[in-house]
């Protein structure tokens, strides 16, 4: 933390990324109790998804039973209809989905919050182009495009990921852009740029560190968000065929024809649907509690 | 600066609508996959051609796919203008017709839940900000939040699950009973109603936490105002302070966000109405997309984007008319 920057411009408050790792628990102290649970949930799920061979008893993809088995001890969540494992699913599943919204989150919010911070520091052309898209995306009605654009571009990971970014970009953009137009006008700036700080000094030394609580935030969200858009293209028969991702399940589920005038979906549907909604809210509770805790100001000035 | 706001706001749009036609024009081009596999198969997937090469070249005349793509999209553009959004390949009926078919069912639940989350939401939003201060109302508004999480087709799904399947109360699927004979429009009405409802109440609840939020925040920020104090001070009533003079005032960005809330509602549509069977446009974009019907695709899209975009404009121009202040 250098001394220089709290004298020449105490109001700006200290960015949390400096303290490095022990503040993890302070910040842990101060979650509440949501999220607490939202933390362990997450965990629990993360630790399926990493340990998914050894916790299942199956292959997910590969036909182990009789179709359609109510849960038995061999079979811990029964069997669909062409005789897997859904427990193994499940545990497979979990990868999936965390896999992509994390990917998509990472790309988007590092991606997107790049460039907003280019605008922002830069102005000009620069700040029109992205602002402009910015507004066209936000403009945009997300979800029929996602069906028609995905169903375009064939199913798979890398395609659902891909047009998950494009979608998911604009805020942590937005964001961005507007937090290092605040910075910009601090002294500390006009400070260091007179003592011969170079752009790239100036955005990793001073916006950077102000600007990444916030995408930090972001990024959890848009996990969030693209966990749910893969789940619903998923359901709607727009997911990768090949992948067992929580929404392909209840794509099959809910498209066998008497799905809901037999029990099946009692441990076929009600599995996928139940770790989908505990994983959203899971997520939720850590990024609002994460919220609370890193950047107070977001709830303020973010106003989307 | 007015006129200057306002021709900035209309360029926004028309740019907008642009993107959307030349993505609409592009995108259904660009599928994998060919109309005339399909039209000649009973089953989805499986690609039997039973066409002759004449005949193929007849349909693609037919339909126009033989041309250039600059001409075909000159085509396009014209025949928007005239009100021709071409002709659908599944349905064999101008795709004009197909969206007015089921074009009604989108508007009456995306309405009703629009009205019923506004609603339960602005009510809501007023008695938790009046509890502000009480436990319930922590409890109240982190249920409610973590409610807003759960996405609406899930949402959906569960409620289908436990009052169509467990319990029985709502029928399974469609926006009417098949073959029904009605002996009234009111039998009529009530069957229409039972049909509908689950897919609103889904609609709705997945739009309530942001009224209710806003409402709250605001009603919030108002109640701390000067004028609040003085309505209190000449002795006006709780209730009467409450709705009438800090409601009126919050209600401005509830009003501006009803337009989001439409816009939304219709994305949202697409995949409720899936999980409900609802004959909507939603369900219906999904069987294009299926059946790569490109015509049917595109009218859609833009149907759904023209109505958002509208959405967001006239509530711009109604915030204008409620908030003198926006004008100078």
């Amino acid at each position: 933390m250098p001394v220089e920057q709290s004298v020449v411009n105490p109001v700006v408050p200290v960015p949390f990324l400096r303290g490095g790792i022990y503040r993890v628990g302070d910040i842990l102290s101060r979650f509440s109790i949501e999220g607490k649970v939202g933390l362990f949930g997450l965990t629990l799920i993360l630790l399926i998804a990493i340990f998914a061979p050894w916790i299942s008893m199956y292959p997910p993809s590969e036909i182990t039973g009789k179709s359609l088995e109510a849960p038995t001890g061999a079979h811990l969540l029964g069997t669909d209809e062409l005789g897997m494992d859904i427990w193994s699913q499940i545990c497979y599943g979990a990868r999936m989905s965390l896999f992509i919204g994390l990917a998509v989150a990472i790309i988007a919010g590092i991606g997107g919050g790049a460039l907003g911070v280019l605008a922002g520091y830069f102005g000009g052309a620069v700040d029109e182009i992205v602002m402009r898209t910015v507004d066209i995306l936000m403009a945009l009605p997300s979800l029929p495009l996602l069906v028609v654009i995905s169903a375009f571009l064939g199913p798979s990971i890398a395609n659902i990921i891909l047009i998950l970014v494009v979608f998911s970009w604009a805020k942590p953009a937005r964001i961005a852009r507007s937090q290092t137009l605040a910075i910009k006008g601090h002294a500390c700036i006009a400070a260091a740029k007179s003592f011969g700080a170079t752009p790239f000094y100036l955005m990793r030394r001073h916006i950077l560190p102000e600007v990444l609580p916030i995408l930090f935030v972001l990024i959890i969200g848009i996990t969030s968000y693209a966990i749910m858009a893969e789940a619903g293209l998923a359901f709607l028969g727009l997911g990768d065929p090949t992948s067992k991702s929580w929404g392909m399940m209840l794509h099959y589920a809910t498209s066998f024809r008497s799905i809901y005038f037999t029990p099946f979906w009692q441990w076929w549907l009600l599995p996928p649907l139940v770790a989908l909604i505990v994983l959203l809210l899971c997520l939720a509770f850590v990024s609002r509690d994460l919220e609370k805790v890193l950047d107070p100001r977001l709830r303020t000035s973010g106003g989307l | 600066m007015n006129e200057k706001d306002r021709q900035a706001i209309v360029f926004r749009f028309a740019i907008t609508l642009l993107v959307i036609l030349a993505l609409n024009f592009a995108l259904p081009r660009m599928m994998p996959g060919d109309p005339f596999s399909t039209i000649s198969s009973d089953v989805q997937g499986e690609d039997v051609i039973i066409m002759t090469e004449e005949q193929r070249e007849y349909f693609e005349h037919y339909y126009g796919l033989d041309l250039p793509v600059h001409e075909q999209f000159v085509l396009y553009i014209s025949n928007l203008a005239h009100g021709d959004l071409g002709k659908s390949i599944q349905y064999k009926m101008p795709v004009i017709d197909v969206i007015r078919l089921h074009l009604p069912w989108t508007i009456l639940i995306v309405l009703c839940a629009t009205v019923l989350s506004t609603i339960a939401g602005i009510i809501l939003g007023t008695i938790s900000a009046r509890n502000r201060k009480h436990g319930s109302d922590r409890v109240m508004m982190t249920g409610l939040i973590a409610f807003a999480e759960i996405p609406s087709f899930l949402l959906g799904l569960i409620l289908l699950l436990l009052f169509c399947v467990y319990f029985r109360i709502f029928p399974l699927a469609g926006a009417v009973t098949p073959f029904a004979q009605y002996d009234s429009i009111l039998e009529q009405a009530w069957d229409i109603g039972c049909h509908a409802f689950l897919p609103i109440v889904t609609l709705a609840l997945a739009q309530l936490t942001g009224v209710y939020l806003l409402t709250r925040n605001t009603l919030i920020t108002v109640s701390t105002k000067d004028f609040i104090r003085t309505a209190k001070a000449k002795g006006l009533g709780e209730p009467v302070v409450w709705t009438r003079h800090a409601l009126r005032n919050a209600l401005l960005p509830v009003v501006t966000r009803t337009g989001f809330v439409i816009g939304m509602l219709m994305g949202g549509a697409v995949l409720v109405e899936s999980v409900f069977n609802y004959p909507g446009i939603g369900s219906t974009l999904r069987s294009a997309v299926v059946g790569r019907d490109y015509a049917l695709i595109q009218g859609i899209l833009l149907i759904v984007a023209v109505s958002i975009l509208l959405c967001n404009l006239l509530v711009d121009r109604i915030y204008r008319r409620l908030d003198p202040r926006v004008v100078d």
